[in-house]
């Protein structure tokens, strides 16, 4: 006997998603290889702002065709006091939640973002309150991606009324590898009445609304939007966050715990679960296995029901605890409602196996890792507390995950092995937070509403 | 979480314990013979005893509401009953617990304990618990995984907008009330750890009865 809802009993109701309204970039897969640009804008006055967006509006891909990724495209999201500086009404302003009105670093105790990554520690303009719109720009190569680029240079170029913040370029990586040396951005969740069948392995479609405002969640209820409807349908949220990362530390981990090539590359593969090539581990459990790594097909076709104890996959493992899928929880929670859309940047040097010093911990590469979530301020804390700074929901005490995890002195890292585990001490954290914003993803109906192209007259 | 420990010194410790002292003879002016006796035995206990340990946990806030010692939170809500809403309530809690309640509790695994009182002529339901972490983290996980069982247990509690609603968070809320003290033994073991603790130990029992 069970009262828990299993899922597949109720009606699966696909109400089809907006797709012409709703940005590209809430659905479109980044390409491999990447190019592209942030760029962080401070709005001067609220019609100058207006009058940046109505420029900016036609050239804002909607998710229609989101399946083709060789188009290049430009998404816009706003920060709140960036919809204050736009001039939105005050009825409006309130109708947002109150993690995304304060901001990101505002809410730096529930999110565990202390100690090394405290606001305080953040690179300018993060957590200033200066960040009004971010406008990010994403191709498949280098000519379209100028190009592209140039159009959006051309929207604030010479208009007093936007200051640039931030250029911050980002992609163009070897083997489009993150900055530690992995590919990354495998596993995405599959949504439900966004037109595409899943990949193997993404799982039973998940409800639109964990996503996109306006339509029903896993709860069978639609989550609370702003205010007009026009501003909140078919929009959501960003969170964005900037990691440096500590490639010295990183490597003098893998070497402090590793005699050979093989084994260091066996931890490496054993902190997120999969292999630098993208091979999980629990399909390819000794070695890696680079055609599979590739094969989106295949790289994400597998459960846990082969590995309830983590010999292939460590419980604790980066992949693991951020989509557990059907692992055995001590806690009772629904997979679900956690999961986000990740659209992860790489910035700066590539990633350097010999790197070794204090010094590569400081030298600029990193994520600007972004996420999508029709709750993000909330999903964000439900991870940052639970899933990421805590092993209690995995069994784990308390330990952290080791890729994005805040390392107190002398953390661990558990590997389950037969007979006994084996646990490493001294795990440091390997990408620090150097920044962070929370911001509002408007639908193009939205975004006409906020540029006041369909005649709403906003307060000047 | 960090904790951020702030060294006391042992004269800032005795000036401390003299202005508590001061505070409490104020306080205790009013009081009956008895109580007045008792406190002064208590502060002569006091200041003979050794200084002050270091709180092992912080007392923090649960989140939004409510006191938390290292993982664990307190929870305590008073709310009005419909008509009916006790007999019915209790006839539902007798049979989910004489059955299986218990293991769905058990299946949460954050719960450390949890109580219905009916108060005032069974108009009123007093329900208490404490919890491992954050206020609201796994809500909405019960309003997905378990909804009905919620709405059974306080779907007779006034106004109760149904666990699936996005007002029930600010319904808890408004008639949570945070408790002034609150003592816990383990603050810094969760229900999940204390199990593993538990299996653990016996593990080793078993071993140590095995080698001699």
């Amino acid at each position: 006997m069970s009262f828990e809802v299993q899922r597949g009993e109720e009606q699966r109701h696909s109400p089809a998603v907006d797709l012409h309204d709703i940005q590209a970039t809430v659905l479109r897969y980044r390409p491999e290889p990447y190019f592209g640009t942030h760029l962080f804008l401070h709005i001067n006055n609220a019609h100058g702002g207006r009058e940046f967006l109505r420029r900016l509006a036609p050239h804002i891909s909607s998710a229609s065709d989101w399946w083709n990724a060789e188009d290049p495209w430009i998404a816009v999201a706003i920060s709140y006091p960036g919809l204050v500086a736009l001039g939105v009404p005050e009825d409006s302003l309130q109708s947002f939640p109150e993690a995304f009105r304060v901001g990101m670093a505002a809410r730096a105790e529930k999110l565990c973002d202390y100690g090394a990554n405290d606001p305080k520690n953040w690179d300018r303009p993060f957590g200033s309150g200066q960040i009004h719109i971010q406008v990010s720009i994403i191709s498949d190569t280098v000519e379209k991606w100028r190009l592209t680029m140039e159009m959006a240079r051309q929207q604030y170029q010479g208009f007093s009324s936007v200051t640039v913040l931030l250029i911050q370029n980002f992609g163009a990586q070897p083997g489009s590898l993150n900055s530690l040396g992995y590919k990354d951005s495998i596993g995405q969740p599959a949504i439900e009445g966004s037109g595409v069948d899943p990949l193997p392995g993404q799982g039973q479609p998940i409800k639109a609304g964990e996503f996109i405002l306006g339509y029903p969640g896993e709860s069978g209820v639609p989550l609370a939007m702003p205010q007009p409807d026009v501003l909140g349908r078919n929009s959501t949220y960003v969170g964005l966050r900037k990691y440096q990362s500590r490639v010295g530390a990183f490597n003098r981990f893998l070497q402090a715990n590793g005699q050979t090539d093989q084994e260091r590359e066996l931890l490496a593969a054993k902190l997120v679960g999969r292999w630098r090539s993208g091979a999980p581990l629990t399909l390819a459990p000794a070695e890696d296995d680079v055609p599979l790594g590739g094969d989106p097909q295949r790289n994400n076709d597998f459960t846990y029901a082969g590995d309830p104890q983590g010999i292939r996959a460590p419980l604790g493992c980066h992949m693991r605890r951020m989509n557990p899928r059907d692992t055995k929880m001590p806690v009772l929670t629904d997979v679900n409602i956690h999961r986000i859309i990740r659209r992860s940047t790489t910035y700066g040097a590539p990633y350097d196996r010999s790197a070794m010093s204090e010094h590569d911990d400081e030298v600029e590469r990193g994520i600007y890792f972004l996420f999508i979530s029709a709750k993000a301020m909330n999903t964000l804390e439900f991870l940052q507390q639970e899933w990421i700074n805590d092993g209690n929901f995995m069994n784990l005490g308390n330990e952290r995950d080791p890729i994005v995890g805040l390392q107190d002195e002398g953390a661990p890292f558990t590997i389950p092995k037969e007979p006994v585990r084996h646990r490493i001490h001294g795990i440091e954290t390997f990408n620090v937070l150097r920044g962070g914003e929370y911001l509002f993803m408007p639908s193009l109906s939205a975004l006409n509403w906020l540029a006041g192209l369909n005649g709403d007259a906003l307060e000047s | 979480m960090a904790t951020q420990k702030q060294v006391k010194t042992g004269s800032d410790q005795s000036s401390d314990l003299e202005q508590r002292v001061q505070k409490l003879r104020e306080l205790y002016a009013d009081a009956s013979e008895i109580g007045k006796t008792a406190l002064e035995n208590v502060i002569r206990a006091l200041k003979s005893g050794a200084p002050a340990k270091e709180p092992v946990a912080r007392i923090e806030s649960a989140g939004r509401i409510g006191r938390r010692q290292g993982k664990v939170s307190e929870l305590t809500v008073i709310v009005p009953l419909a008509p009916g809403g006790a007999k019915r309530l209790r006839g539902f809690l007798e049979a989910l617990h004489g059955s299986i309640g218990n293991e769905l509790v058990d299946m949460v695994g954050t719960v450390h304990d949890m109580r219905f009182v009916f108060l005032d002529n069974d108009t009123k339901l007093l329900f208490c618990t404490a919890y491992d972490g954050d206020w609201d983290a796994y809500i909405e996980d019960f309003a997905t995984k378990i909804p009905d069982i919620l709405d059974l247990q306080f779907g007779d509690t006034e106004g109760w907008p149904g666990v699936r609603s996005p007002r029930v968070k600010d319904h808890i809320a408004s008639h949570q009330i945070t408790a002034d003290f609150w003592y816990v033994a383990n603050p810094n073991l969760t229900v999940v750890e204390t199990r593993r603790l538990e299996r653990i130990g016996n593990a080793m029992e078993e071993f140590l009865d095995k080698i001699s």
